[in-house]
């Protein structure tokens, strides 16, 4: 009961005979874990999206929808898709636990359950959820400065623009180049440009805690600020400008090393906002930045549409 | 005896988890709702409720092993495979019938520790 051990794992039972939920209760109550009961699919798929559990215990024979069909909806649904689903059943027919298996279940437990068997099947589940879930995560984030990546970032910033067009919230979105940075390499080498682009990314990591910031490409960074409005991202990254001007290399005295931004929020767009119009918008501003010098932080115009012109 | 009205001659059944302590509230609780769910079983069968009846079996198959129940759980499992399988009549399982009862009312609730 202390309250500095970490948080414990999800475990979600789904099965419609309370008899059985009263015994995996006592069966697993000296394991580390939460577990949760569902009585109905409906309310199984519905607890398995609300609870996000690292591990599901799916009965097969369900009275409202047959377990398989259960596992192909916790499948099919992104939210659902990466939780490790063990059958139970009483069924003992191979083609059973061939299907349940096919559709992407982990593992099959068979009822009357032993208790060590099934003890050891759910550790082990909850085991490889923890090394799938470092993998998903490994294979979003940059290998070199640890920001999120390219691909990251598209989903994100869908995500973000879909929730703020629904919530009338803000969004804006920084695109930021590191100046000059070819010459850099050139003239110092790559492991000096791969520490530039590590320290850079450091700072724009270490920026709000809402902000996402990612290596879109060579040396160039985003940063989707959510529930923030233009002038208030254009605040945001011109800190981060300043302090990228400020990194000191005690192996290349004298280098300076600038950045520039360009920054763009919903109201920059006409028509309906998607991600590749504010990218294209964010773009458009960088792109005035490193055209009047470099080193500084540029809004992309701000449009308000529809709009009568005045006179 | 001949005349008694309701025949058990199974002997009495004591659950095998009795005497494991993470268990033994649970196993009282189940042999305690045994009265009930024959009563189910029974109005079921009477009433010709196949899907009723069904889902009681495929309950006590899936469960009463866990509770230290096996032979409930075999003869709810033969009787639910007749259920699912047989064109039979509902009426020709009441042997099948008969024989979930008896063993459902042959548990033996654990003695206080």
């Amino acid at each position: 009961m202390s309250h500095d051990e970490p948080k414990r794992p999800r475990v979600l039972a789904i099965d419609d005979s309370d008899l059985v939920h009263r015994l995996l209760r006592a069966r697993l109550r000296h394991e580390r874990i939460d577990l949760h009961s569902a009585l109905t699919a409906d309310e199984g798929i519905t607890a398995a999206k609300n609870l996000q559990p690292e591990v599901i215990l799916l009965d097969i024979d369900l009275e409202d929808l047959d377990g398989f069909e259960v596992l192909a909806r916790l499948k099919a649904d992104p939210i659902t898709r990466d939780i490790a689903v063990i059958f139970v059943s009483a069924s003992n027919e191979t083609m059973d636990r061939v299907r349940g298996l096919d559709l992407g279940a982990v593992d099959f437990v068979g009822k009357p359950f032993d208790v060590g068997e099934l003890k050891a099947r759910v550790r082990s589940a909850l085991r490889m959820q923890r090394l799938v879930k470092m993998l998903a995560q490994r294979a979003q984030l940059d290998g070199l400065t640890g920001l999120w990546n390219r691909a990251y970032l598209d989903d994100r910033l869908e995500a973000e623009t879909d929730s703020a067009i629904r919530y009338g919230n803000p969004l804006s979105l920084v695109l930021c180049d590191l100046d000059r940075f070819k010459n850099l390499n050139d003239s110092y080498g790559h492991p000096f440009g791969d520490e530039v682009l590590e320290r850079a990314a450091a700072i724009l990591g270490s920026g709000r805690s809402a902000d996402v910031a990612c290596r879109y490409g060579g040396e160039e960074f985003a940063i989707i600020a959510p529930g923030t409005d233009l002038n208030e991202t254009m605040e945001v990254a011109d800190r981060h400008r300043f302090r990228i001007t400020e990194i000191e290399w005690p192996d290349r005295p004298g280098v300076k090393v600038s950045a520039s931004f360009g920054v763009a929020d919903l109201t920059c767009i006409s028509g309906t906002p998607t991600p590749e119009k504010l990218i294209a918008a964010a773009d458009q501003a960088l792109y005035q930045a490193k055209k009047a010098g470099r080193n500084q932080v540029v809004a992309a115009d701000v449009q308000i549409w529809p709009r009568a012109a005045t006179g | 005896m001949d005349q008694s009205p309701e025949p058990n001659e199974t002997p009495p059944l004591h659950s095998t988890y009795e005497c494991d302590p993470d268990l033994r509230d649970l196993v009282v609780h189940f042999v305690d709702e045994m009265d009930q769910r024959v009563e189910m079983i029974r109005s079921a069968f009477l009433s010709d409720d196949a899907v009723a009846l069904q889902r009681i079996s495929h309950q006590l198959k899936g469960a009463a092993g866990g509770y230290g129940f096996d032979s409930i759980g075999d003869s709810a499992a033969r009787l639910e495979y007749d259920l699912l399988t047989d064109e039979a009549m509902i009426s020709d399982l009441s042997e099948r019938v008969e024989d979930l009862i008896n063993n459902c009312r042959a548990a033996v609730r654990p003695a206080d520790s």
